[in-house]
């Protein structure tokens, strides 16, 4: 294939309806199983197991990849039991904020790589903020509503202002966030790591972690025998419904994502870019810091240090979503389900985890490639013909 | 058009350093250079001049081997060649020291000259740091540029890196040397200097090709000057046998012409009135220089000059963009010098910018996105926090039937329209608004003829409706044909305001090459 057809083809991408984004999703998760179900069946030759799946011209399959695949469904919930439901939703919840932290900066042309940075540091400011306050609670229901807001609004400002940083040094002194925030997440990481080892952290064990919080700031579980709670899942749909509305209703929506991607014309628009630039910076991170207080209160129940990598995942969640806050919902689920069902994998067919991981990590790749060719595509100028450069 | 007279100088016949046959550049949407004929001299200095976007650097980009030619053959030293990279271009002998260095600042001078070609000791294993200071010392001598090459460049003067500049060409054997806007960054005594070391570079042999929008300058260092205009080349001249009267007719050029009517009418009240403005650039260089005027109800008042004389900073000083130093801008008769740009769009200031691809538009959006930008505060448009989308669409197809805008569908995207159907969108939404000023900065550049004479028609209904105008345009022919009263700009003043009907282009070339008329001017 030459150029010519490739730019044909990009242009195409770029063009493409959200109808015909959808086929192409679905078309891309089918071929992902597809060659996913070859690795499987491959990787089962070279291993040892007592009674194979099939007996192919003398050889041994260990794995039955049909097998697999229907597992991987089943675990993630749709035919599945209560808590493979219970373990997808809670992940998909928590994805849900790490997946708009990363689309409102997309939206705004600009590129959050630091939600886990600003995630983690979220986590650590409500769990230290309910450690700390918890004593002088009542532990009723009272003391509920009383901290779980206060360690959310907690994580959001710590959030939000380690969104600020980059958004600053974006604005105001040329520096790409791409490269700021991705530094960001080490210096985040490496401070919440130092503060909870030296200072703030559980003294009684060797793990680098804090104090469990107390019962009744952990969020209820909505279905028994899992931690997650409706509550979660609820807030971030509407999280992503508002945010959807801010940007498509609303004059401050509008001013935030002109300035960031294009703000020599939001000057001229009347509009602060600058001020905008650090404004849309400081929403992803405040939604960061959501992600993380949600992780403490309904996952976790403490800080440690090797949180997943969820905010890393919102941002293959905001690529599959074409950044539409609304694309969230389903791209969330779908990385909840794929880490429910291979959960259940592991659990019920012996198949080495990493095989698993594989088999996830392929379909987040093919799904979520075809957009992300897109997004570099139109950002390259492609998708209309006539497109004009400077003299 | 003019003919093709690219030949013109090389009537003698001597060897070209460089020819460039026939060079056609088209990029999506835009030809940037029309079948170029430019050849140079060897061991002589030629100047490349024309307007921002005429072609210049795209010209000398090709010749670089940062672009290939769409068509066209470049020749060095009468070998045909194709570069495929600056890499070849640079083993053919080609220099090119580009408007903003490319220097490391922490290391010196000499380990910038010899970077990326380093003489080494053991093997090249290490670099040899005495080679590299004595070759470097050896070269500044030969060409007698006072330079120490242990200096750190940080620790250097602009004027110097550019000399690190030339010599890192010099001793990777660069024979011709393109310098691109070389004074832009100079002070004046640099700038002497800089010529100096021209002379020196052509007495060892050297070609040099600069490239410069300013006149006088091609006049003082250059042996030839070649004009470009639209991506064409007008003609090669002698700097011995021109002025810069020809050569600014040359660069700014003819329009085609128009019928263009513009019955007299009675103007209003005072609209805007600047006094005594002062406006410095982004580098804090004074760009306007103590200008006063004011423009009336139902009047078009133009400014006419060669681009990069402070109308840029004029413009934007006046619509809220660009912080003023001193003096005051007075609209409809309240003070507006301290107002926000969303202020002065609510007062009814409307402003067709000259950069429609970064300012007037955002190229991502569609036309109804695109229709809302700088309306969207406005009560028509809004409630409180919320965009009225319906009204914002109902505005913008009105804007797209009455201006004609193709594709006539507010759903595009403003990049995939043609440069007069950006600009026809752009001017119908700021003129419908209903604003008591326009402000429009070269409102036909880069636009089709076709839209070239409906924007002027619609500007002219303006003035008839009795809206202040302010046309800004390096393209004399538009400012005087449009214009009630006409200012001439020159290195951020007014020369003189003239009545654009009782003027010779000669006149006015006289005074956009920034000399006083002779006869005490007003």
């Amino acid at each position: 294939m030459n150029r010519a057809d490739l730019e044909r083809l990009l242009d195409r991408l770029v063009d493409a309806t959200v109808l015909e984004r959808v086929v192409i999703s679905f078309a891309s998760l089918l071929f992902a199983i597809v060659v996913g179900g070859v690795i499987v069946l491959l990787a089962g030759i070279p291993a040892t197991c007592r009674d194979p799946a099939f007996v192919f011209a003398g050889r041994e399959f260990c794995y039955d990849p049909i097998e697999m695949y229907l597992t991987l469904f089943e675990g993630a919930g749709a035919f599945g039991s209560l808590t493979n439901l219970g373990l997808t939703l809670q992940e998909t919840s928590v994805l849900l904020f790490t997946g708009l932290s990363v689309a409102v900066a997309f939206r705004a042309g600009l590129f959050n790589i630091g939600t886990q940075g600003q995630m983690v540091l979220g986590a650590l400011g409500s769990a230290l903020t309910i450690v700390w306050v918890a004593p002088s609670l009542p532990e009723n229901v009272v003391g509920t509503v009383v901290i779980v807001p206060l360690a959310v609004v907690v994580a959001t400002v710590i959030g939000g202002l380690y969104g600020t940083l980059p958004g600053l040094m974006k604005a105001y002194a040329d520096a790409h966030e791409v490269i700021t925030t991705i530094m960001l997440n080490f210096v985040a990481m490496g401070i919440a790591f130092y503060l909870v080892r030296n200072h703030v952290g559980d003294t009684t064990t060797d793990s680098v972690q804090t104090t469990p919080i107390p019962d009744f700031a952990r969020l209820p579980p909505t279905i028994d025998g899992t931690r997650f709670s409706i509550l979660v899942l609820l807030f971030g749909l509407a999280a992503a419904i508002a945010l959807y509305l801010l940007y498509e209703r609303t004059v401050v929506g509008y001013d935030l994502r002109t300035s960031g991607l294009a703000p020599e014309a939001a000057d001229y628009g009347g509009v602060n870019a600058k001020r905008n630039i650090v404004a849309s910076m400081t929403l992803s991170g405040a939604l960061g810091g959501i992600a993380g207080a949600m992780y403490v209160l309904m996952v976790h129940y403490r800080w440690e240090t090797d949180m997943p990598p969820l905010g890393f995942d919102g941002i293959a969640v905001s690529i599959l979503a074409g950044n539409n806050p609304l694309g969230v919902i389903p791209a969330s689920l779908l990385f909840g389900a794929l880490k429910g069902g291979s959960l259940q994998i592991d659990f019920a067919l012996g198949v080495p985890p990493e095989l698993v991981e594989v088999l996830r990590g392929l379909i987040i790749l093919f799904v979520a490639m075809p957009e992300f060719f897109r997004m570099i595509g139109s950002y390259a100028g492609y998708g209309t013909d006539g497109g004009e450069t400077d003299g | 058009m003019s003919d093709q007279t690219g030949a013109r100088a090389g009537e003698e016949s001597s060897t070209y350093a460089v020819e460039m046959e026939g060079i056609t550049k088209r990029f999506p949407g835009v030809v940037a250079n029309d079948d170029v004929d430019f050849a140079v001299e060897r061991e002589t200095v030629h100047a490349l001049v024309g307007e921002n976007g005429a072609g210049k650097t795209t010209l000398m980009n090709i010749l670089y081997g940062f672009y290939e030619p769409t068509e066209g053959t470049v020749s060095v030293d009468g070998v045909p060649r194709e570069f495929d990279s600056p890499r070849d271009a640079m083993d053919a002998g080609i220099g090119m020291i580009h408007q903003h260095f490319m220097l490391v600042k922490p290391m010196t001078v000499a380990e910038n000259v010899v970077l990326g070609a380093e003489p080494t000791r053991f093997f090249g294993l290490l670099t040899d740091e005495t080679a590299a200071i004595r070759t470097t010392r050896d070269l500044a001598g030969r060409y007698g540029f006072d330079i120490d090459p242990t200096d750190r460049i940080h620790e250097t003067s602009v004027g110097e890196q550019q000399r690190v500049e030339i010599l890192k060409a010099l001793y990777r054997g660069a024979e011709i040397l393109i310098l691109d806007e070389p004074t832009a960054v100079l002070t004046p005594q640099e700038v002497e200097a800089l010529y100096g070391m021209f002379e020196e570079l052509i007495d060892e042999g050297k070609t040099i090709i600069f490239i410069t929008h300013k006149l006088g300058e091609a006049l003082e260092a250059a042996d030839r000057i070649s004009v470009l205009r639209d991506g064409r080349l007008v003609e090669t001249v002698r700097a011995a046998e021109t002025t810069r009267e020809e050569l600014a007719s040359m660069m700014v050029g003819r329009d085609v012409l128009f019928d263009v009517t513009s019955d007299p009418v009675e103007y209003g009240s005072t609209t805007l009135a600047v006094d005594d403005l002062v406006v410095e650039d982004d580098r804090g260089i004074r760009a306007v220089d103590d200008v006063s005027f004011s423009v009336q109800a139902g009047e078009v008042f133009g400014v006419a000059g060669v681009d990069g004389n402070g109308q840029s900073e004029l413009v934007e000083a006046i619509t809220g963009l660009r912080p003023v130093e001193s003096g005051t801008i007075t609209f409809d008769g309240e003070g507006v010098t301290a107002l926000s740009r969303r202020g002065r769009i609510g007062a009814g200031m409307a402003y067709i910018a000259e950069d429609r691809q970064h300012r007037s538009l955002v190229l991502e959006y569609d036309l109804l996105r695109n229709g809302l930008l700088g309306c969207q505060t406005l009560p028509r448009f809004s409630n409180g926090p919320f965009i009225d989308w319906d009204a914002t669409g109902e505005y913008v197809d009105d804007v797209i039937a009455e201006y004609d805008v193709r594709p006539p569908d507010r759903d595009t995207t403003a990049r995939s329209l043609s440069g007069g159907n950006q600009q026809k969108f752009v001017v119908g939404r700021e003129f419908e608004r209903d604003p008591s000023l326009v402000v429009a900065s070269q409102p036909t550049r880069g636009v089709d003829i076709g839209s070239i004479e409906f924007i002027h028609n619609r500007l002219l209904d303006l003035r008839t409706e009795g809206i202040a105008v302010l046309l800004v345009s390096s393209k004399l022919e538009e400012v005087q044909r449009l214009s009630d009263r006409m200012a001439v700009i020159y290195d951020g003043q007014f020369m003189d305001v003239v009545d654009p009907d009782d003027v010779t282009e000669e006149e006015v070339g006289l005074l956009m090459a920034g000399e006083r008329p002779a006869g005490g001017g007003q």
